[in-house]
């Protein structure tokens, strides 16, 4: 079970003439992934999703908070102790073609970390070469065909299965998927999401998926959780069919609003609502960040920040002064 | 006992990737007829450098009834003021140029590209410091040095001399290799490789180094020419001592001794080491071409 | 959706339109034997997967294939300009932006960093012999304003102070500003946000029925063509294997290829567990079958006779579909080939 508390980071660019400029990128996000289980982050581009992943595999450093894995709080440990601990959460990469070292084959790429594991454990060189294949084949793969091969001679959703199994060399507790299915063909990311919800069922690894695509979510689990995340803050939180059929934030109501509807499979649900568009000028200093953008904003919304809660007594957790349900998710179409 | 077993599989799977990589460089040379040709004059640059000069006696003989002798079947390239021949003249005088060239090439390579690797993955203290130090360094002119340096030191050996142009060629290297190992750092699979736990040396061995490779034996490729040129330029210069079968020397009295510009007499005695020169540099830019194709699994087997 | 039928808005014909790449291995196909009928005033949207050949025949329709492609045979009639495929020279640079805009793909990324937009706006002008400049500029900055942007401040930005979507909008006004009524959208809304998708789309149909243009909208995402497109090409292996009225298509497919996708995209709605992901891989140009059906390798109810009879080009009502299975359905209105599970779904 890993947990985080109150995680904040704040990048600073090295701007032009006026010097520095502070990016926050996370603003105290509060999460926890129990064993096996399934937790997916949305949220719009530069919202903070991938920051929060690499965190947590340890490849990049946060301001504060507190990281607990399997109960051991990081803040406890020196820098190099904690990367053991930060290696048992594995990032699987967005883009399957650089997350693969092109000049290596599959087999050496397999076997760098397998001789480490082989090392660390006192296992034999058979070992090795046995285990490579067992996690081919684990991730739908044929070792036979795939061991000898160049990252570029595999197709896409091949090359991010790959990726899967080399992650899974080090026996992690967790994947982080970070756009995991973006960049592969569409008539294959059923497959890579499936695998992941397979993995979790045989192995008991959790998954983070980090995705723009609310519906991916789904094909996780359904037994999931479902974070929503808007410029560094967690806005709406709760399982996965909960948040998606009954949102009541209105930033979550404006990204499942903005899926494209199938016309002729789908019909469109009753309300849609529509954010106006960020301007700077029109952010209040205090109060909800999505008070700019958001349509139902009051008095209140631009001097109080929203908090965290079930406020109105909804099933899910929500940051927001006015929760209301409102339908903005198509429907199946009846049959015709 | 299980090691043992094993070991010979594992052998034999990495002779077999090598054995296909050099499978795949064939390929890649067969593609154009001119790299061929570009491996055939190294090849034959390399000849002549190794055997070159034991087909000659130290002292090569002179005819001195016949100076400045025109080309003719004895005398290729016709004889010089002494009355030695030119052919003879530019092959024994291969070996050195040769190799000063091979030593400045790994001298710059193995400096630069390390330096640059170990700057650029570790970033921070040790880049800034090691960056300063490659731009200080860059600023030293090489020419003014070498020729100071040469009133001390005479450069007898072709080791001396590539240690010394080695040593001050590495810098541009170093500072390329440093920023495309900063981009690459960034790239999925050094980041994985780092998540995963895996040690610096193979990072930089094995996932840096063979990205780079195209890059690194161009730029040694290249190093070559550019340490010929520039021995054979400092010869030229008159700014080291006289050795009667050194292809600078070789210019330079052809060019103020023969007056090979106003006169046709001297002329072949110009043109031998030129023609040798241009020859080693074609040869060399013909193979370049291959690089990017050899190193890059994906063009090499295709 | 309704078609606006403006009189301005020139209808496209694509008849038999092949399109090679000279590769190692000779010269390949990357979009052949395609008809495509593009109605006046109407969106058509084109949908396949990576390498399908979307963008290779998006190009074909301005003439604008670079080498080593080529386009082989076939024609590309636009109303009152003729068969592009035959034009070159200057005429053919004054029929891009004048009578076709082409929006690129990654036009996010397409604009001159060096120069203000402005800038690029004048230098497009002038290309294209505009006397009137400062009235392209007024034109230009009403369609930014149009599109919900600051037209005067866009101009004078650089790439790099503009968002995507904003960037995506200068590049559709670039495309329209000429005036041209033929617009090309080759992956209008890919790398940009749910919510910046939603917008540009929404914008897309807007400016389409208000200036009465005929669009082609090419993409990978079937939900963006469902979205906005009246009809709906889907593209496989360089071939067109269905076309029709968006809703119809959705609603009843009857190209193997077609269901198989429909039931392979992750959705918002319906059961998880009926979904799939097709077998096998999309074909690459060397992997592409010289004969038969394109698509057999992945597909469940393929026939001996797929192996090597082209599928026929059926047209059933408002639908093409090139299918064997198609064949005996002749010219009814029913499917014969009910796709295993959307009844099910529906249920
Ligand atoms: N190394 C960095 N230096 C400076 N700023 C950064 C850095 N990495 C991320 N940021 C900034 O932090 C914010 C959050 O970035 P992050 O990559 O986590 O977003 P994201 O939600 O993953 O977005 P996307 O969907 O585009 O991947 C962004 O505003 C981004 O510009
Ligand atoms: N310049 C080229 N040389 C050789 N082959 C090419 C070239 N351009 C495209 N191709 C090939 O033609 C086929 C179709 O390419 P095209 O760019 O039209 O696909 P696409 O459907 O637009 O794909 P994407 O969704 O990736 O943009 C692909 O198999 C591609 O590899
Ligand atoms: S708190 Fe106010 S501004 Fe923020 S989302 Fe809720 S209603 Fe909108
Ligand atoms: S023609 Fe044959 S293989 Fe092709 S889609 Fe139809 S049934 Fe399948
Ligand atoms: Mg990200
Ligand atoms: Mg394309």
């Amino acid at each position: 079970m890993i947990t985080g508390k109150g995680i904040t980071k704040t990048f600073r660019q090295r701007g032009g003439m006026l010097g520095a400029r502070e990016v926050p990128a996370l603003r105290g996000v509060d999460f926890s992934i129990e064993k096996g289980g399934a937790v997916s982050f949305i949220g719009e581009s530069g919202c903070g999703k991938t920051t929060l992943g690499r965190i947590l595999a340890g490849l990049e450093s946060y301001d504060s908070g507190e990281i607990v894995i399997d109960g051991v709080p990081m803040s406890s440990l020196r820098p190099k102790q904690r990367q053991p601990h930060f290696r048992r959460v594995q990032l699987i990469h967005q883009d399957p073609y650089s997350a693969l070292n092109p000049a290596r084959t599959i087999h050496q790429t397999l076997d760098a970390p397998l001789t480490l594991r082989a090392k660390q454990t006192g296992r034999s060189r058979s070992w090795i070469d046995e285990r490579a294949e067992e996690l081919l084949g684990l991730v739908g793969l044929d070792p036979g065909y795939v061991l000898p091969r160049y990252p570029h001679q595999l197709s896409g959703g091949m090359r991010q299965r790959v990726v899967i199994a080399r992650a899974l060399t080090v026996d992690p507790d967790m994947l982080v998927a970070d756009e995991a299915t973006s960049m592969i063909d569409v008539s294959l990311r059923l497959g890579i999401l499936g695998l992941l919800k397979d993995l979790r069922d045989r192995l008991g690894v959790s998954v983070l998926f980090i995705t723009h695509d609310v519906a991916t979510a789904r094909y996780i689990g359904l037994d999931g959780e479902l974070y929503v995340i808007y410029r560094g803050q967690v806005v709406e939180r709760g399982p996965v069919e909960t948040v998606i059929s009954d949102p009541v934030h209105p930033y979550t109501q404006s990204l499942l609003s903005a899926i494209p509807v199938l016309h002729g499979l789908e019909v469109p649900g009753a309300e849609r609502v529509v954010p106006t568009e960020a301007i700077d000028a029109a952010q209040p200093d205090a109060g909800c960040l999505f008070a700019a953008r958001c349509p139902f904003r009051t008095e209140r919304c631009t001097s109080e920040l929203p908090v965290l809660g079930h406020d109105g007594g909804t099933l899910q957790e929500h940051a927001c002064f006015h929760p209301q349900r409102r339908s903005v998710v198509a429907t199946p179409a009846v049959a015709s | 006992m299980t090691a043992t077993t094993i070991m010979p599989e594992a052998r034999s799977a990495s002779a077999t990737l090598r054995r296909n990589f050099w499978r795949g460089v064939w390929r890649v040379m067969k593609r154009k007829p001119s790299r061929m040709a570009g491996v055939v004059i190294m090849a034959g640059f390399a000849f002549m450098g190794v055997f070159g000069p034991m087909f000659y006696p130290e002292h090569l003989p002179r005819d001195t009834s016949a100076l400045y002798a025109p080309p003719s079947w004895a005398h290729p390239f016709g004889t010089d003021f002494e009355g030695t021949d030119v052919l003879a003249l530019v092959i024994t005088g291969s070996r050195y140029v040769l190799l000063t060239g091979l030593v400045t090439a790994v001298i710059t390579v193995v400096l630069g590209a390390g330096i640059g690797l170990f700057a650029g993955f570790r970033r921070g203290r040790w880049d800034s410091v090691l960056m300063r130090i490659t731009d200080m360094k860059l600023t030293i002119p090489g020419l003014p040095l070498m020729l100071v340096l040469s009133t001390i030191w005479k450069f007898t050996s072709a080791i001396e001399m590539g240690l010394v142009l080695g040593l001050l060629g590495w810098g541009g290297v170093a500072r390329a290799v440093r920023s495309q190992t900063l981009s690459l750092r960034e790239r999925g699979f050094v980041e994985a490789a780092r998540g995963l736990g895996l040690s610096t040396p193979h990072i930089i061995g094995r996932e840096l180094l063979p990205s780079m490779a195209p890059y690194i034996a161009m730029n040694m490729l290249i190093a070559v020419t550019g340490a010929v040129y520039a021995q054979v330029g400092l010869f030229f210069l008159g700014v080291l001592p006289f050795e009667a079968n050194n292809w600078g020397v070789m210019l330079n009295l052809a060019v103020f001794g023969g007056g090979a510009l106003t006169t046709t007499a001297a002329l072949p005695y110009l043109l031998a080491p030129l023609l040798a020169i241009l020859l080693l540099t074609l040869g060399i830019v013909l193979v370049v071409d291959a690089m990017d194709e050899i190193f890059n699994p994906r063009l090499r087997e295709e | 959706m309704s078609v606006t039928s403006d009189k301005r808005a020139p209808g496209v014909r694509i008849s038999d339109l092949s399109v090679v790449y000279r590769t190692g291995a000779g010269e390949l196909p990357a979009v052949r034997g395609v008809d495509l009928e593009l109605e006046p005033g109407t969106i058509t949207g084109v949908v396949g997967e990576s390498g399908s050949g979307k963008s290779t025949l998006a190009l074909s329709m301005l003439n604008a294939v670079q080498p080593p492609g080529r386009i082989r045979s076939g024609s590309v009639e636009i109303d009152g300009l003729g068969d592009v495929v035959t034009l070159g020279g200057d005429d053919l640079r004054k029929t891009r932006g004048r009578h076709v805009g082409y929006v690129f793909q990654a036009a996010q990324n397409s604009l001159n960093p060096l120069k203000t937009v402005g800038k690029q706006l004048l230098d497009l002008g002038r290309s294209h012999d505009v006397d009137d400049l400062p009235g392209l500029v007024k034109e230009a900055r009403s369609l930014l304003d149009r599109m919900g942007l600051d037209g005067a401040r866009v101009l004078d930005s650089y790439q790099h102070e503009l968002s995507g979507g904003m960037r995506q909008r200068v590049g559709i006004m670039l495309a329209l500003v000429l005036n041209a009524h033929v617009v090309v959208l080759d992956e209008p809304t890919t790398a940009l946000d749910m919510i910046t998708q939603a917008t540009i789309l929404r914008i897309i149909r807007e400016v389409h029925e208000e200036r009465g243009l005929t669009t082609l909208v090419i993409t990978h995402d079937l939900g963006v063509v469902a979205e906005i497109a009246d009809r709906l090409a889907v593209m496989y292996g360089g071939r067109l294997v269905e076309q029709g009225p968006t809703r119809e298509v959705l609603g009843a497919p009857k190209h193997p290829y077609t269901q198989g996708l429909l039931q392979a995209i992750p959705r918002l709605v319906g059961d998880i567990d009926e979904a799939r992901a097709l077998p096998g891989r999309p074909p690459t140009l060397g992997t592409i079958p010289p004969d038969g059906c394109v698509f057999r390798e992945r597909c469940a109810v393929r026939m001996d006779v797929c192996e090597t009879g082209e599928p026929p080009v059926l047209t059933i009502g408002p639908r093409v579909v090139a299918c064997h299975t198609a064949a005996g359905d002749g010219e009814q209105k029913e499917t014969v080939t009910t796709g295993p599970t959307r009844g099910e779904e529906q249920a």
